[in-house]
């Protein structure tokens, strides 16, 4: 256990450090440097020599390289090349809008998901069919496209939620909830088609175990085998897809970000790219792989806690 | 969206396709509507985009400033923009690019990740370690932010852009491929390839690849999609190509902004970029043919037709006053489908084992089975009567026959590993039904499953309780399973092949087992057994069947000490078993072909085609002959074969090679 344990965590610290590598290459293979983007248009070649030379650009790659590991472990992400803002700091404050829509989104994709893929399996027939073709077609539609139809329907034709912008939860909590909530329904249109495919599948899958018969030999009531013995077997592949879900939702907020004038990480990465603010991109993809990292560990733990075989000798 | 639903592909199957199993003529996606209509779409979106163009009423910058923000009209079809541009033009000028960088995409993606697999099947474990671990580490990294990053550094170049998602995705590619790749080399037509010495490229190429070509497909159309997604999720954000070109992407982000003046200006651009990925995963779907298996999953039964009847009228032979369990005529079928079992009949007295031979495929599986209503979906009983202590359980209801299962008759299965719900310690799945069915609080469930276990032969009751299933050998899993059944202290046991799964030496502790149980507590067991040592060694009377029917029954020393049925001289003949103190035999008999599938039994004799003693008149019907005392006989030639003394021989060296050449001998007329 200890050994895997240990096996997990290298494989995380290796995934953000090429990630860092990864982008930190990116970045000086560009045509761009970072002293012309702080220099702003206009500057002269001087001024943009000067700036690389303040930004120690000029220095050996392997230097920079370690110097911005050093930085990183202590939690420092550098300033912004654009506005000069603290990339740790700005994180920090974004990150929480980020996670909780895309936190949100996962759970109730999961709930509605897993009520659909249960339905989906256990009746057939015709609603099952409605079922999978429904999913279907859900996880194919753009996320940006169903969020316009959402902020059509429900904020323009009904008026329950506001179309865009971001309320603080501390300032108005409630303001907060209806500020996210076109977002995460609009996420969870497609992550629920997906959880509702994995949740059918595995409970089908689950309906033909053995064990299964051996309980209906049994004589045991037939919701407890459905929902306590196989939505149980079905449930691993469900958490599994819950936690990958989650690590598309994140990535999927760049777009709802846009839409929909939210403050979280997708609109800093958006910013940082159209305005080659390097530290900044940096910043965000060492942050998303962290989540990432993070979530996939948690994941296993999940899937440990749930499934025997993996939890016991 | 730039979601990555990768994972969703691991539940399409996965299933490699063996070459020879192809179907000629229409493949078989397109005998599906979503196939067909995944097909017909995508095809006419690529046409119509690349030979825009060519057909476009309008230049897609082409400005009809009288027309701004149309609903669509004779002139424009589908509308016009806040610019009074034609939106079908624009729809299909824009067309090209997303499906030409989604293709460049798949190109990278397989290009990579398909050699990978192919190469990490190939080398073995630790080549496969290292690219795995690599892909990991791909697989684990934020695609879109990365994408963005890239977009940063190199600017807006959507080619370059894809081609990396390509190498990102064919980390995906390569994890789905690698599971196909390595269980197409177990195959054994691959070791065959590989023994007649075909090179390493050719081996992939003719007998690797091709069975992949199903789960490539099916990959493919679904990566599709989503890297068309992703393109009109990057021009959305604006990194597409800028204005005046069009491009789908930028057209919904346009549209966003008109919303609350001219909403439909989202709808065309918007579902023709919907429908062309729900068709890409559509096809993809019917590719890997899971619209088939989403249906008839309904369960439905065939109401009972003749069992009602049938109990009313008194059966051919006078029932067993004594017998507790008395089967008559039971008939069981596939709905619409054939005969699986019919007319079989036995009866089985308080505390009496009854065994059910035969070869895989005779029915004696579907006949136990039935006795608990617990035939497979889409199998039903369909004619004759399961007396169960003078009740009658065919064509009981589900909640029924429910009261009746566990508490009355119990069953313990062929595969004692799965038979144990994986999920839960054993402690939980002995509780559960003790609770239930003596009514007992948790505690004293505890004490009772511990006793049970102990009853069973397990001495380390409590480690075993608290073991979950994958922790236990196979014998234990197979007590623990007796133990299951006896939680509601049944009459009847239904064991079907338990022992076919376990070690030699384990069967015979769990034959004694079973011989305890019967003698201490009086428990009537059916036993189904391909065995005949089984039968020899625990059985008061056998019931010996083939192709669905009951060709001899008796007790268990008649039948096998006089086979009056050929088919059961036969099985004695290749019973590798020998009993103590006989000399053992240097060749053992066989038995020429297999049993033939239901819906193709002949008539008359059903064994004739594989007897040595069929004649004429085997092959017209004939009725069931006593033997036996009280048992039966399913044979017209009894009573000839009987004088003659016939014996089923085991072949004389040479005769399998000579047969085929010579002439068929008088006695063994049919053998083909």
């Amino acid at each position: 256990m200890l050994a895997y344990v240990a096996k997990r965590l290298a494989l995380a610290v290796g995934t953000v450090l090429s990630a860092v590598v990864i982008v930190f290459l990116l970045v000086h293979a560009s045509d761009t440097t970072p002293g012309a983007v702080r220099a702003g248009a206009g500057a002269t070649a001087e001024q943009v020599a000067a700036e690389n030379e303040a930004l120690g650009w000029n220095r050996p790659l392997w230097v920079q390289f370690t110097d911005y590991v050093g930085q990183l472990v202590q939690g420092d992400l550098g300033t912004s090349l654009v506005d000069g803002r603290d990339i740790a700091a700005d994180m920090a404050d974004r990150l929480p809008v980020t996670a909780s829509i895309a936190l949100f989104a996962t759970l109730l994709s999961g709930l509605v998901g897993v009520f659909l893929g249960v339905t989906a399996a256990v009746r057939g027939g015709r609603l099952g069919r409605l079922i999978t073709t429904g999913s279907g077609v859900a996880l194919s539609l753009p996320a940006f496209w169903v969020g316009i139809l959402f902020v059509y329907l429900l904020s323009l034709q009904l008026g329950w939620f506001p179309a865009t912008g971001y309320t603080e939860f501390s300032s108005d909590p409630l303001g907060w909830a209806t500020s996210i909530a076109i977002p995460v329904l609009t996420l969870a249109v497609g992550g629920a088609a997906i959880i509702a495919r994995t949740a059918a599948a595995g409970m089908r899958e689950a309906l033909t175990q053995e064990h299964i018969r051996t309980l209906r030999a049994m004589g045991t009531p037939r919701w407890r085998i459905r929902y306590v013995h196989a939505l149980r077997y079905a449930s691993v592949p469900v958490v599994s897809t819950l936690g990958i879900q989650f690590i598309a939702l994140f990535g999927g907020s760049v777009i709802i970000e846009n839409l929909f004038a939210l403050p979280g990480l997708g609109q800093a990465s958006q910013v940082a790219a159209s305005s080659s603010d390097f530290p900044a991109l940096v910043g965000v993809v060492v942050v998303a792989t962290v989540v990432v990292v993070v979530t996939n560990l948690l994941l296993d733990l999940v899937v440990a806690a749930l499934d025997p075989k993996v939890r016991t000798p | 969206m730039s979601v990555l639903p990768l994972d969703a592909a691991d539940e399409v199957a996965t299933e490699p396709v063996p070459p020879a199993r192809r179907r000629r003529g229409l493949p078989g996606f397109l005998r599906r509507p979503g196939g067909v209509f995944g097909a017909a779409w995508l095809t006419f979106v690529i046409v119509a985009s690349l030979t825009a163009s060519l057909w476009r009423p309008f230049e897609p910058g082409q400005q009809d400033t009288a027309n701004r923000l149309a609903l669509p009209s004779a002139e424009h079809w589908l509308g016009t923009d806040p610019l009074g541009r034609d939106l079908l033009s624009r729809i299909f000028s824009a067309g090209s690019l997303p499906l030409l960088s989604s293709a460049l995409m798949l190109v990278v993606a397989f290009g990579i990740g398909l050699p990978l697999a192919l190469i990490a099947a190939e080398r073995g474990r630790r080549v496969e370690r290292v690219i795995s671990r690599v892909t990991e580490v791909f697989l684990a990294l934020p695609a879109t932010i990365l994408l963005l990053a890239l977009i940063g550094v190199i600017g807006n170049r959507l080619y370059p852009v894809m081609a990396v998602l390509g190498v990102l995705i064919s980390a995906a590619v390569y994890r789905v491929l690698l599971g196909v790749a390595q269980s197409v080399r177990q195959r054994l037509y691959v070791d065959a390839a590989r023994v007649n010495g075909l090179g390493s490229l050719r081996v992939n190429l003719v007998h690797v690849l091709p069975s992949m070509a199903t789960v490539v497909a099916v990959q493919a159309a679904q990566l599709f999609g989503i890297g068309l997604l992703i393109v009109a999720g990057l021009a959305f954000l604006g990194f597409g190509p800028g204005e005046p070109e069009p491009s789908w992407g930028f057209m919904i982000q346009d549209a966003s902004g008109y919303i609350y003046t001219s909403p439909w200006l989202m709808v065309p651009t918007g579902l023709v970029l919907a429908l062309t990925v729900v068709a890409a995963n559509e096809l993809a779907d019917a590719l890997a043919g899971k619209a088939a298996a989403a249906r008839g999953t309904g369960r439905r039964r065939r109401p009972l037709r003749r069992a009602v009847a049938a109990a009313a009228v008194p059966a051919g032979a006078p029932a067993d006053p004594a017998a507790v369990l008395e089967v008559r005529d039971l008939t069981v079928s596939v709905d619409d489908g054939p005969d699986l079992v019919t007319g079989v009949s036995f009866s089985l007295r308080k505390g009496e084992v009854l065994g059910l031979v035969g070869e895989s495929g005779c029915g004696k599986t579907m006949t136990a089975r039935s006795l608990m209503g617990l035939l497979p979906d889409g199998v039903s009983v369909t004619g004759g009567s399961i007396r169960w202590r003078g009740r009658e359980l065919a064509g009981l209801s589900e909640a029924e026959i429910d009261r009746v299962r566990g508490r009355e008759i119990a069953m313990i299965s062929q595969e004692p590993m799965v038979a144990l719900d994986p999920m839960f310690s054993i402690a939980t799945q002995l509780v559960g039904p003790i609770r239930r069915f003596r009514g007992v609080g948790r505690s004293e469930a505890k004490r009772i499953a511990a006793e049970l276990l102990r009853n069973v032969g397990i001495v380390d009751a409590q480690r075993v309780l608290k073991s979950y299933p994958h922790q236990l050998s196979g014998g234990m899993a197979q007590r623990v399973c007796i133990a299951l059944a006896l939680t509601g202290e049944p009459e009847l046991l239904v064991a079907d092949e338990p022992t076919t799964a376990l070690d030699v030496t384990v069967q015979a502790e769990i034959l004694s087992l079973l011989r305890a149980l019967v003698r201490d507590t009086g428990l009537s067991v059916v036993i189904v057994s391909h065995d005949l040592g089984v039968v020899a060694d625990i059985c008061d009377s056998v019931a010996v069947m083939y192709a669905g029917e009951v060709v001899e029954a008796g007790t268990a020393a008649a039948v096998l000490d006089e086979p009056a049925h050929p088919y059961t001289m036969a099985l004695l003949g290749a019973n590798p078993h020998v009993p103590e103190g006989e000399p053992v035999p240097e060749r053992l008999a066989s038995i020429a072909g297999t049993v033939p599938p239901p819906g193709s039994w002949p008539t008359g004799c059903r064994f004739a085609t594989r007897c040595r003693f069929v004649q004429e008149k085997c092959t017209v019907p004939f009725p069931v002959l006593p033997a036996h005392g009280e048992g039966s006989v399913l044979c017209t030639r009894v009573d000839e074969l009987s004088r003659e003394h016939a014996v089923w021989e085991p072949e004389h060296a040479g005769d399998e090679i000579a047969s085929p050449l010579a002439p068929p001998a008088p006695v063994a007329g049919v053998s083909s």
